[in-house]
């Protein structure tokens, strides 16, 4: 009974005029990197500054899908390290973190898709990641009621099941983390909004916030979809996109969708809550704005799509939309960076739509490097200079389109 | 016009009358407002009992008219809920009707034959099984499962499978809609009753089901509800020229003012509802200008004044629900007022309810809502309520007031005086008593002294009025406690939003209609532009009425104590959670939301959002009005997904010989917008025995393929059946022994492809050439008449986009093809990219206009000079030639390419004429053995001549250089900035790259298979991923297999044995050795293109 025993998770904390370590961000990257500074690094004299709540922007807004079935294998085995700290974290948070380890079903509506989808399982089987391609016959058993006939107006191909994934409570992860890093002796600032950076001739020497000056030897940006906004306060240009993504649920219904399912040529995916929601995304919208309006298009949209790939949904009611922002980068890869033009400021940003599901190992490796100063060899695909070098990852074999002019 | 039923008056008092003592039981003699009628009954069936409702009655208003007071089982506790609102704020009678779940029974009309079912029960719901868990709630505080069951870690995917089944409510069974293989909205369900006329549906009014439909408006003015206020702003707007759209969620407009009887200023208050609701009707009959919509929901208000829902259909509409999306200029936000829940011990249990649900289960539906009732509410509305049932017959044993002595309107003090019924001002209700519903309760004094027991089984309770924010909060409205009125009000209005009515706080009636007008004349000037004269409102509203003050009570005294107190009914969130969320550190509402699921069920923000809200300002010590509200976000009232998806339009294209290839016997698929044959199946009448049920011939016409697990997919020529069921196998073996045909009748006689999808452009213009420099790869100034100039299109980062043919027509006129991918984008992509030159061209898009039909195989030349007289031999028109022919008198033009390898006539012929010249052709070379061929077949052609498709053997980390064809870029010309060049130069030197190469499969033992590898096989070397195939096929021409793949720099030079593996498949891992080759792997000398 002691576990229940109510106590605040993080408690608030005056704003210091100095840290070792100031972290802009509030979210699951910003807070993990915290984390792991604290409690692995022993760097505890660390500020998270968080401009509205923790967990306001992407990491509260996404659908929660956690896998390691990317494309090429800097990118699998990163996130295959990922969806192992879920368990690891729960347990040293002590906070349910609520891992939904269903499985992650991707199908595939043609010839090319399937093409792909053998790529992965070929890339994932030889690096120890469990993956398998399924026809659509077994697609259909994975998931009841998904429709692999030939109405769609996108036949089901067959799919990609990817055993590993799942869902984890995308709010609790936030909440664990600042439990954890508080109880470390990380100061979490919300409210505390960033308006610019100083630098000392070569080193970062503090940031301006809302609340007023605080100095810092080190100082990372983990803002998210805002990270652009962030590092253009020190003239750096990023090669980053911020588009709004959107997401809604359904009213909740009794488990019957066991799996999570995603559609490449229907822009969706979809799992059900622990609650019962149906919770489906996907969409991007075009333009770069960084506005987190939702749309009646999309609403529509969606449930166009849905109902192609299962009938059944035609019954279920949409109860919420709600969108946020995804900072995508060319190449569908992120950017990580450590003394970046300054001594000391480090950068993790572009995650596009994969910010969640990264968070906790990003937040391990981006912390390993601020403290060190050495970059992890984990993340040396994500540099900053491939870009410059026309050296993209791969993540994404389609060449990538954020406005019209492509 | 009016669309929806309108339902103006109340229907005639003989349709609803009934002679005094015959009327069914739990029914009330119906007043001047009843929309019952009772000589209209409906049978339908509850838990299996039959039972017995009338048309103008809701499934939540019949079933409590048979008694049913516990309607479902709340979410985590699976406490009794019964009918607490009738407007769908909870989600207590969220029910199963007709095999669809979460259906709200408040809203949901009755129809003849429904079948209604509890949710979240096991059992009957007045004696569920799961009710013990109601027991254990201190086991369960706010965010209980994030401190629970993960330790030891082994033990939580046991909890989370316990979690899983008590979660949700609506059973959904997802494989139903399959069955049959109908989907409701092929019509063979959906219509089925609609057209029979009468009440009866055949599947009972399910609203998944049926025909959806959908509109697209366009006003001047939208007007959200169709109350006083709205109504006056509909026909103020209406007056100045405006065209408007009124919505109103219910079937009858009216709002409030709809089930009132009392006197007001010499008439009964409904009357005045119903004397604007026909004056609005007969001008929107009159002018055309206003349009009515009833039974019309409004899901959101979005940017740009994008006003959307649905309207539901009734008997006489040929649609279940139509989605509609309204662009509006302005948009009057009318939405009026709802009922604040009073946050008190207990008050979930069935038998407590809002004034508003006991008052229009009264007066709508003339159902008693119960014998004996006490009321504790905080407005003077309800204490109207309070002396309107008492009129009706229900004993009022006592009516509490959280408001202090003297807020109370003085004549309703004084009705209730006249009735005998004891006003308690100061007072609210602390608890319920009962168990699955209220059998009396407890009041107090605000401030928790003294206490009264009374007997009840109608417990009526609210805190006060709340304004319907949703649709100002989605339109972009900032809102902020007002502490007049104790609500959230607008701090700052979008442009083109204005509000009116009972929303902003007025009460009196002529206060509510005179806004409606201000409203409406402010938005017809707001639309004409004109400077505003509305500013402050005239002086006819001065002598008005004002908004009224509010309550500001919190919850109800003495609240927890051992009891639930909920806040949000649907999450079953209490009082005690939310203070447990704020102990915990979530100590804005924001927060708390989230922690505790306060506001995220079916109800959302409407129940719970504002006394959250006032309830977490109270418990960080703040005043009131420091409450912020949390996001209010769309739908406002959830829609169906059948709703939204519409009556589905799979919008594609079709090639100006769909009909030719459907009639061959095409396997269609989707490539982009365009429907493509992919392959022939042989023609089902020929060939008994292929099971033609599953296919259908929805979208192939004759389509032959079986569906299931057949191998054939691409699989060239080998028909190695073998492949695997583990393959996306959409198709059969017949498929691939036809596309087995299909290429070597290319290869050994000719055949015929529908490309027409392929771009087809015309520029021209001073400054052609210079844009044609600017965006293809190649020096286009050696581009001449008669001649195709091959070359292609990069992007910056010298990414291949596009191939395709340029030919110079004549001087400053070109003709130029692309892939059909980049046929939609490459107008735009010209333009973004000479966008600063201010250069004089013209592009035009042909691609529409004109067919395309590739003849290829060493025939072709035979059947084109049978079909026309022009001279087409190899001296006359070459390899790379082209030349304008007559073909039975329709000219064309005619490129000699070699995309498959072949002697081969690309002809772009005029749309119109395509089907023509496709005639003459497979007529001219039926002795031949002429035939169709698909894109799956050209895939496998081009392959072995190794020519790439973009997409297929390219990929975003690869250039022009890497895939072999740097030979096109001009890399002299530095002065057309063409788009791509500086990438090229940049990594033309780089070490490491990603190259494309091909390769022949060694064959025999020691290779390795089983079978052959296969598209997306990796490239590995030593323990090291260094590349993947990207196409591999066994040519059934060369006897061998080979392909191609994008390998790292270093791993594969011409000669090297590389080893491809495969481990993904089912069958575990394979490898293969292959030798790296040259491409192309067929006719390396490209002897038969120049044949």
């Amino acid at each position: 009974m002691n576990r229940l025993k109510l106590r605040r998770l993080w408690s608030p904390t005056p704003l210091k005029r100095h840290y070792d370590t100031i972290i802009i961000g509030g979210g699951v990257h910003g807070l993990a990197t915290a984390y792991c500074l604290a409690r692995t690094h022993g760097i505890r004299d660390v500020a998270v500054l968080e401009s509205q709540y923790i967990g306001f922007g992407g990491s509260g807004r996404n659908t929660a899908i956690v896998r390691a079935n990317q494309r090429t294998p800097e990118n699998v085995r990163f996130y295959a390290e990922g969806l192992k700290l879920w368990r690891v974290l729960t347990d040293e948070l002590d906070f349910n973190l609520m891992f939904f380890n269903c499985g992650n079903l991707n199908l595939g509506h043609s010839e090319a898709a399937m093409n792909a989808f053998r790529l992965a399982a070929n890339t994932h089987s030889f690096l120890g990641v469990k993956s398998e391609v399924l026809d659509p016959q077994q697609c259909a058993e994975a998931i009841p009621g998904l429709d692999i006939s030939d109405r769609p107006a996108f036949p089901i191909h067959g799919g990609l099941f990817h055993p590993p994934g799942g869902i984890v409570r995308h709010d609790a992860v936030v909440w664990g983390l600042a439990k954890g890093a508080a109880a470390h002796g990380v100061h979490i600032h919300q409210g505390c909004e960033v308006r610019g950076i100083d630098t000392d001739g070569a080193r970062v020497a503090g940031v301006r916030t809302s609340l007023g000056r605080v100095g810092c030897n080190r100082l990372g940006i983990m803002a998210g979809g805002y990270s652009t906004a962030v590092a253009a306060m020190l003239g750096i240009e990023l090669p980053i996109h911020p588009l709004t993504i959107q997401a809604m649920v359904t009213l909740p219904l009794k488990p019957f969708l066991h799996h999570v399912f995603s559609s490449g040529a229907y822009h969706v995916y979809a799992n059900q809550t622990l609650k019962g929601e149906i919770a489906t995304g996907a969409h991007m919208d075009p333009q770069v704005n960084y506005t987190t309006d939702a749309t009646a298009y999309y609403l529509k949209h969606q449930a166009e799509a849905l109902v192609e790939l299962m009938p059944a949904l035609r019954r279920v009611r949409f109860m919420r939309i709600w969108a946020g922002l995804a900072d995508m980068t060319p190449d569908m890869a992120p950017i990580l960076e450590g003394n970046l033009g300054y001594d000391g400021l480090y950068l993790d940003a572009g995650w596009g739509y994969f910010g969640f599901k990264s968070g906790p190992v990003a937040g391990k490796y981006m912390a390993e490097y601020m403290a060190t100063g050495e970059r992890p060899e984990m993340i040396r695909a994500f540099q900053l200079k491939r870009f410059l070098e026309n050296r993209y990852s791969g993540e994404t074999a389609a060449v990538m389109k954020y406005g019209h002019w492509d | 016009m009016a669309v929806g039923r309108v339902d103006v008056g109340s229907g005639s008092p003989e349709s609803r009358g009934r002679r005094e003592g015959s009327l069914p039981p739990g029914r009330l003699t119906p007043g001047p407002t009843c929309r019952v009628d009772f000589s209209w009954p409906l049978a339908f069936r509850f838990l299996g009992r039959s039972m017995t409702g009338f048309a103008g009655d809701t499934v939540a208003s019949a079933l409590y008219a048979n008694g049913v007071r516990v309607f479902g089982r709340s979410l985590k506790y699976h406490r009794p809920r019964g009918l607490y609102s009738m407007e769908g704020e909870s989600s207590n009678t969220l029910m199963e009707i007709d095999g669809v779940p979460n259906e709200c029974a408040e809203t949901t009309e009755l129809r003849e034959g429904m079948s209604v079912r509890a949710q979240n029960v096991r059992g009957d719901p007045k004696t569920d099984r799961f009710a013990f868990i109601d027991a254990f709630d201190r086991l369960m505080p706010a965010g209980f499962y994030y401190r629970l069951f993960h330790r030891p870690y082994g033990l939580w995917p046991l909890f989370q499978n316990g979690l899983r089944r008590m979660a949700g409510t609506g059973v959904l069974d997802p494989r139903r809609e399959l069955e049959g293989g109908g989907r409701g909205r092929s019509g063979t369900r959906g219509r089925a009753g609609v057209g029979a006329g009468g009440g009866a549906r055949a599947d009972g009014g399910s609203r998944a089901n049926g025909v959806q439909a959908e509109r697209y408006l366009n006003a001047a003015v939208a007007v959200i509800g169709g109350g006083p206020a709205g109504m006056a702003a509909a026909l103020a707007a209406a007056e100045s020229g405006m065209r408007v759209c009124l919505f109103e969620r219910r079937r009858w407009l009216g709002g409030h003012l709809a089930w009132r009887a009392r006197e007001f200023a010499g008439e009964p208050i409904h009357r005045r509802g119903e004397g604007l609701a026909a004056l609005l009707l007969s001008r929107s009959r009159a002018a055309g200008l206003v349009k009515v919509f009833t039974s019309s929901p409004v899901t959101g208000v979005w940017g740009e004044n994008l006003v959307t829902g649905f309207t539901v259909g009734g008997e006489d509409h040929p649609f279940r629900e139509c989605h509609w999306e309204c662009r509006a200029k302005v948009v009057v936000v009318a939405s009026g007022c709802m009922e604040r829940p009073l946050v008190f011990n207990h008050n979930d249990r069935p038998g407590v309810m809002q004034a508003g649900t006991a008052w229009r289960l009264a007066r709508t539906h003339a159902v008693s809502p119960g014998k004996v009732a006490v009321f504790s509410v905080a407005d003077d509305l309800s204490l109207e309520v309070a002396v309107d049932l008492a009129d009706l017959g229900v004993e009022v044993r006592a009516v509490a007031d959280a408001r202090e002595v003297g807020r109370q309107d003085p004549p309703l003090v004084a009705a209730l005086e006249e009735r005998g019924i004891p006003l308690l001002t100061g007072w609210a209700v602390s608890r319920s008593i009962g168990r699955r519903w209220v059998t009396g309760c407890e009041l107090r004094a605000v401030n928790g002294s003294g206490s009264r027991r009374l007997r009840c089984d109608l417990l009526v309770a609210n805190a006060g009025w709340q304004p319907r924010i949703g649709a100002l909060a989605t339109a972009g409205a900032r809102l902020a406690y007002c502490t007049h009125t104790h609500t959230f009000q607008p701090a700052e209005l979008p442009d083109g939003v204005f509000t009116a009515g009972s929303l902003t706080g007025l009460r009196d009636p002529r206060s509510i209609e005179a806004s409606g007008r201000l409203a409406g004349s402010r938005a017809a000037e707001w639309c004409s532009g004109a400077a505003p004269r509305l500013a402050t409102a005239p002086r006819e509203c001065e002598s008005l009425p004002a908004p009224e003050p509010g309550c500001d009570i919190r919850h109800g005294p003495a609240i927890g104590r051992g009891a639930k107190a909920f806040v949000d009914l649907d999450e079953d969130g209490t009082y005690k959670n939310v203070v447990e969320s704020a102990v915990q550190g979530f100590d804005v509402p924001e927060l708390a939301k989230r922690f505790g699921g306060f506001g995220l069920g079916p109800g959302q923000y409407r129940v719970t959002g504002q006394n959250l809200a006032m309830i977490m300002a109270d418990l960080g010590g703040d005043p009131v009005e420091a409450a912020s509200p949390t996001t209010v976000r769309p739908p406002l009232v959830p829609p169906s997904l059948a709703t939204l998806a519409g009556p589905g339009h799979d919008v594609h294209k079709r090639t100006p010989l769909h009909g030719e290839l459907a009639a061959r016997g095409a396997v269609f698929r989707r490539a982009g917008p365009w429907q493509r044959a992919r392959y022939f199946g042989a023609d089902p009448r020929l060939a008994p025995g292929v099971d033609r049920g599953s296919v259908g011939g929805r979208r192939s016409g004759r389509g032959s393929a079986k569906i299931g697990r057949g191998s054939a997919d691409a699989d060239c020529g080998g028909a190695k059946a073998s492949r695997g069921s583990a393959e996306a196998g959409r198709g059969s073996a017949k498929a691939g022994r036809g596309l087995r045909d299909e290429i070597l009748n290319v290869r050994r006689n000719v055949g015929l492809l529908d490309s027409s999808p392929l771009g087809k452009f015309r520029i021209f213009g001073p400054d052609a050439l210079r844009a044609l420099q600017r965006v293809y790869i190649s020096d286009l100034s050696k581009a001449r008449p008669g001649r195709c100039k091959y070359s292609a299109m990069c992007n910056d980062m010298a990414h291949v986009l596009d191939d395709g043919a340029i030919i110079q027509d004549s001087e400053r006129n070109y003709y130029f093809t692309t892939s059909s991918g980049r046929a939609g984008s490459t107008v735009e992509w010209f333009r973004y990219h000479t966008r600063h030159d201010g250069w004089d061209y013209h592009l035009v898009n042909l691609t529409d206009a004109f067919g395309s039909i590739n003849l290829a195989g060493p025939n072709a030349r035979g059947v084109l000079e049978r079909v026309t007289g022009d001279d087409v031999s190899n001296e006359a028109f070459p390899y790379m030639g082209c030349r304008r022919i007559t073909l039975g008198g329709v000219e064309v033009r005619c490129l000699r390419l070699g995309f498959v390898g072949e002697l081969s006539y690309e002809l772009h012929v005029p749309s119109s004429y395509c089907q023509f010249v496709w005639g003459q052709l497979m007529d001219a070379g039926a002795d031949l053995g002429i035939r169709p061929f698909g894109l799956e077949a050209q895939y496998c052609l081009r392959a072995e001549k190794g020519h790439v498709i973009v997409g297929a053997e390219s990929e975003a980390r690869v250039t022009l250089t890497d895939l072999g064809m740097g030979w096109l870029w001009d890399r002299e010309d530095t002065a057309s900035k063409k788009v791509g060049a500086p990438a090229l130069r940049a990594c033309e030197k780089q070490p490491g790259r990603m190259k494309l190469v091909g390769f022949r499969v060694e064959e025999g033992a020691g290779s390795g298979g089983p079978g052959s590898p296969r598209d997306g096989a990796l490239v590995v070397d030593g323990g090291e991923i260094v590349g993947y195939v990207c196409t591999t096929r066994r040519s059934e021409v060369l006897g061998w297999q080979y392909g191609m793949a994008l390998v790292r720099e270093g791993h594969a030079v011409r000669g090297d044995r590389i080893r491809i593996r495969e481990d993904g498949g089912r069958g575990g891992r394979a490898t293969w050795s292959a030798t790296v080759v040259d491409p192309p792997f067929y006719d390396p000398a490209g002897e038969r293109l120049r044949a």
